[in-house]
């Protein structure tokens, strides 16, 4: 290979799709180090701060595409504490001095500032799309800036983020001029947008294909707006409040008919059941349902409406949807993939919600399942089994059984076997979440089947180090452990030490882990970061120097270059 | 990325589980815990097994493992259907100043004259009774949608809300 022009190396890499294959040939030589390099136009950081960003920047100077994950997984849950970091400023700002042919920008889990905001926005003449998933820390004015000045912006996708609403005129922001977006989703955004504006801009964006609206946006105006975008394939509608009587009902009925090529719906906030029928017409030809968010519909409406749907490949839904209404998922979605079902009782009313046998139904009538989120209230052996033998295809398998720690049932028994079985069928898993009564068994099956498994999640599971040994001595391809609530200490942590560094990162909270055992862990392996991170309420009650037996509440650690960080608040020792 | 609860009370207590005296005691204390703070959550009162430290409040909102906005989805759900309150105007013959009353803290016809009748101190009589009334007593009536005045009782207590906008209590020779 050395014998053939950079421009013919170049353009094998090309297709090289994946990250991993293009970061394993850069290794070759030096020769392919420097091709890869220079040719480099996507680059994916997973952890923020396992590299400066000057260096990313220095090392790929033709990057146009971003992506920078902060915070863990577990801040999803408010396991991290407010500002513990994850800052998006030094990303953009490196990126405005380093690859200022920056065109996209995807983060995940990071504090975005509106000054970081208006600074993307500037630096970048060519910028097209800006991806936000679970980000805080900005308000309506910085995407006003975004949408004053990012000429040419194809992408606006904010995803669950927290925002803080300044006011309604940043949507007025996108100049007459604006004809190019393509996808725009403000469903996370509290407050209200001017629908004026709204209807305008996606009036003339003709390639507008993908629209996602926040609840704000009244059924009046989400007729006017479909009467508009016919072309749209993906719809995430407002709050949805209507009376089924009112003419603003018949307009909506009569617009989504137009729209022949809907094939992903969410949003339905407030709808009411009745009004579910509008979108019967839709649904022959959904693909992506999402229904996460409304509460409002039981059961039998959903089942209704989930007759029609027989293209659907990923569906959310809630537990209302029970058991029974699993079971006609099951017969009439065959080519699922997707699956996720998700609590709606948080305190304990007592209203219906899914059990074992909804999952196996689904197990026996969609064969080409291989994604699964399935809060449940109780789980079994038997059921697991069966679901196993059923669906071997599953990469993502995530149970949360809502009582932690809860047994099988029947028989009274942890779900080792359960899950053991999950393990040995999927030879594709690559993430899996536990859940219920486990003991140190499912983590030996775990360590022995699961060989291409990514990303593991444990609540409330274990009897003693053996368990975590196992996963961490078992489990080549480990990237993500993440433990909460379970009796893991020091010997686990300190039994295979280099493992972490082929790792992204480890978390463990409320373990057994001990300073001692962090400070002992720091100090072996310098090129990992070992964050303790105290809770307010204790470090107030804490003394100066707690001693080493201490139990370490919330401890993070990640294989890093970049040694500690310095932006690291009060509350976060790193060793 | 999630890209997106708690059960029944009877089954939070893990102290019924037989399987669980085979754990390590320090996991039961740690699941013990987590059951106080569900049942603090739930609002029953509990005796201070552990005490409530307010480390083990904070525990309570990272379970079930969900996400922030599908949280307050879900919370706002149980507020609107406790909190709401629908606020009307009761006036007694004879009597200027006027009472209010929220009529969805009632759930029927009984609570709300069993209501009035303290407020008022005075006997209501329902439609139905066949009894003949004794001079002294009133009987509710109510002004509707269309400004007409009726007599509470007679359509089904879900539909009289829908169509209340003010009550009087009137007395009962004048129907």
């Amino acid at each position: 290979m050395t014998y053939f022009p950079e421009e013919v190396v170049e353009h094998i890499f090309d297709f090289l799709s994946s990250h991993r294959d293009r970061n394993i040939v850069s290794t070759v030589c030096k020769a392919w180090y420097r091709v890869e390099r220079l040719s480099r136009r996507s680059v994916f950081v997973g952890n923020c701060y396992a590299v400066r960003p000057g260096r990313v920047m220095a090392r790929f100077p033709g990057t146009k595409c971003l992506s920078v994950k902060g915070k863990p997984h577990f801040a999803d849950f408010n396991l991290v504490p407010h500002d513990w970091g994850g800052f998006a400023l030094p990303w953009i700002e490196a990126a405005a001095r380093g690859c200022p042919g920056l065109e996209e920008l995807r983060l995940k889990r990071m504090v975005v500032s509106d000054e970081s905001l208006e600074l993307l926005a500037r630096s970048f003449p060519n910028f097209k799309a800006l991806v936000l998933v679970s980000c805080e820390g900005f308000s309506t004015d910085g995407l006003a800036a975004i949408a004053t000045h990012c000429r040419g912006l194809r992408e606006l996708d904010l995803q669950e983020n927290e925002v803080e609403d300044h006011g309604r005129q940043w949507l007025s922001c996108f100049p007459d001029s604006c004809t190019s977006l393509e996808s725009l989703n403000f469903a996370c955004l509290k407050g209200e947008v001017n629908a004026g504006a709204l209807e305008r801009l996606v009036a003339r964006c003709v390639n507008l294909r993908s629209l996602k609206l926040n609840r704000a946006i009244s059924v009046e105006s989400l007729a006017r707006i479909l009467v508009r975008t016919p072309h749209l394939v993906e719809l995430g509608t407002g709050s949805f409040t209507v009376e089924h009587r009112a003419e603003a009902y018949q307009r909506l009925i009569h617009a989504f008919r137009k729209c022949k090529s809907l094939k992903s719906l969410s949003g339905f906030w407030d709808v009411a059941p009745r009004c579910l029928q509008s979108i019967y017409s839709i649904c022959p030809n959904l693909t992506v349902l999402n229904l996460s968010y409304a509460p409002a519909i039981q059961g039998a409406d959903l089942v209704k409406l989930i007759r029609h749907c027989f293209k659907l490949q990923k569906l959310w839904v809630l537990d209302c949807i029970g058991d029974k209404g699993l079971a006609v998922v099951a017969s009439t979605c065959k080519e699922l993939q997707e699956l996720r079902v998700f609590p709606s009782d948080i305190y304990g009313t007592g209203t219906a919600a899914v059990t074992e046998e909804g999952l196996v139904a689904i197990s026996s009538g969609c064969s080409k399942l291989n994604s699964l989120l399935y809060f449940c209230h109780q789980m079994t052996n038997a059921a697991l089994i069966t679901v196993a033998k059923n669906c071997p295809h599953f990469t993502r398998f995530r149970l949360c059984i809502l009582d932690p720690g809860k047994p099988d049932p029947d028989t009274n028994q942890p779900l080792d076997e359960g899950f053991g079985a999950i393990v040995r069928s999927c030879n594709d898993l690559r993430r899996l979440s536990l859940s219920g009564l486990l003991t140190d068994t499912v983590f030996l099956y775990i360590g022995e089947y699961a060989a291409r498994l990514e990303m593991l999640s444990i609540a409330f599971a274990g009897d003693s180090d053996k368990g975590m040994v196992y996963v961490l001595n078992g489990c080549k391809n480990l990237r993500k452990l993440e433990i909460r609530d379970s009796p893991f200490g020091d010997a686990a942590l300190l039994e295979n030490v280099g493992k972490y560094e082929t790792m992204r990162s480890l978390w463990m909270s409320s373990c057994d882990v001990t300073l001692g055992g962090c400070k002992a862990l720091a100090a072996k392996m310098p090129r990992l970061n070992v964050e303790v991170i105290n809770d307010r309420v204790e470090s107030d009650e804490m003394e100066e120097n707690p001693s080493d037996m201490h139990k370490v509440e919330k401890m993070y650690v990640y294989r890093t270059l970049a040694g500690a960080r310095n932006d690291a608040p009060e509350f976060v020792d790193i060793l | 990325m999630g890209d997106q609860s708690n059960s029944p009370s009877s089954s939070i207590d893990s102290s019924s589980h037989p399987a669980l005296c085979s754990t390590s005691s320090s996991f039961q204390t740690r699941r013990d815990l987590l059951s106080t703070d569900l049942k603090l959550g739930l609002g029953l009162s509990t005796s201070a097994l552990h005490g409530s430290s307010s480390k083990q409040r904070e525990q309570l909102s990272h379970w079930p493992p969900i996400k922030p906005l599908l949280r307050s989805t879900l919370e706002e759900k149980v507020h609107r259907s406790h909190s709401k309150t629908f606020f009307v105007k009761v006036y007694m013959e004879g009597l200027p100043i006027g009472r209010k009353l929220d009529l969805f803290s009632h759930n029927g016809y009984d609570s709300l004259m069993r209501t009035l009748r303290r407020m008022f101190r005075t006997t209501i009589i329902c439609p139905d009774t066949s009894r003949v009334p004794p001079e002294k007593a009133h009987v509710l009536t109510y002004e509707d949608k269309e400004g007409d005045w009726m007599m509470v009782g007679d359509v089904p207590w879900e539909l009289f809300l829908t169509t209340v906008k003010r009550l009087k209590i009137t007395r009962a020779d004048k129907c």
